[in-house]
């Protein structure tokens, strides 16, 4: 995929900036854009089986 | 209608195969970039012409759209002459949540888009996905608070690739 240009910064959005974690970031774009859209499904699958353990135990 | 993971694969697969004229927004978008945060639906821009809306009409009917936050039982069918008479559609299916978007904030209708997209190849098709640049914009424009999070993400994915 090409390289985003720059675009003009935005003094909120740089002091959101370093909270992120850029390691994550780094893996993710050792990815394809399928083995990242694969890897968002499980974590998505895993949340989804957390939410019903949740329930479970509420009940 | 159970809630269940959303079936990221099946629900572009479906549309891949259908031939279908979308762009892939959103949440989705980010992921195919490179970003890190989870979301639980699939945002699609779709060509609003007549054979476009049939392809998507055919490939969504069997897993049974219908409007997402809605009560049971209203006369919503899932049919050309509805996707016509709309725009967007925020949908619950059985493979999970989808947003049909005949246009978007700062971005406009499919045909507009296009010249910000990039393509992906995404399980054994190409794929249209907006550009990292026109994602960002996007949420720039959006101007929701909860977006902030997402556009330091995204401009750090950009900084990344730059590196």
């Amino acid at each position: 995929m090409p390289d985003a240009p720059t675009l003009p910064r935005d003094p909120v959005i740089e002091a959101y900036k370093k909270d992120v974690d850029r390691t994550l970031i780094r893996e993710m774009l050792k990815l394809t854009p399928e083995e990242r859209i694969l890897k968002l499904q499980d974590f998505v699958a895993f949340a989804v089986e957390l939410q019903k353990a949740g329930r479970q135990l509420r009940k | 209608m159970n809630k269940t993971a959303t079936d990221f694969k099946g629900l572009l697969r479906g549309l891949l195969e259908a031939r279908v004229d979308f762009i892939v927004v959103g949440g989705v978008a980010c992921n195919v970039h490179g970003s890190a945060r989870a979301t639980f639906d699939v945002d699609v821009v779709y060509a609003r012409t007549a054979d476009n809306i049939d392809r998507l009409v055919n490939a969504l009917a069997p897993i049974q759209p219908y409007l997402r936050g809605a009560p049971p039982g209203l006369p919503f069918s899932f049919d050309a002459k509805t996707i016509r008479a709309g725009l967007n559609f925020t949908l619950m299916t059985s493979l999970g949540d989808m947003d049909l978007l005949g246009e978007i904030t700062g971005g406009g209708t499919y045909e507009q888009l296009l010249p910000a997209t990039v393509e992906v190849d995404l399980f054994g098709f190409p794929c249209r996905c907006v550009t990292l640049e026109k994602l960002i914009h996007l949420k720039r424009s959006s101007g929701r608070t909860k977006d902030l999070e997402v556009l330091a993400e995204l401009e750090a994915i950009a900084e990344e690739r730059r590196r």
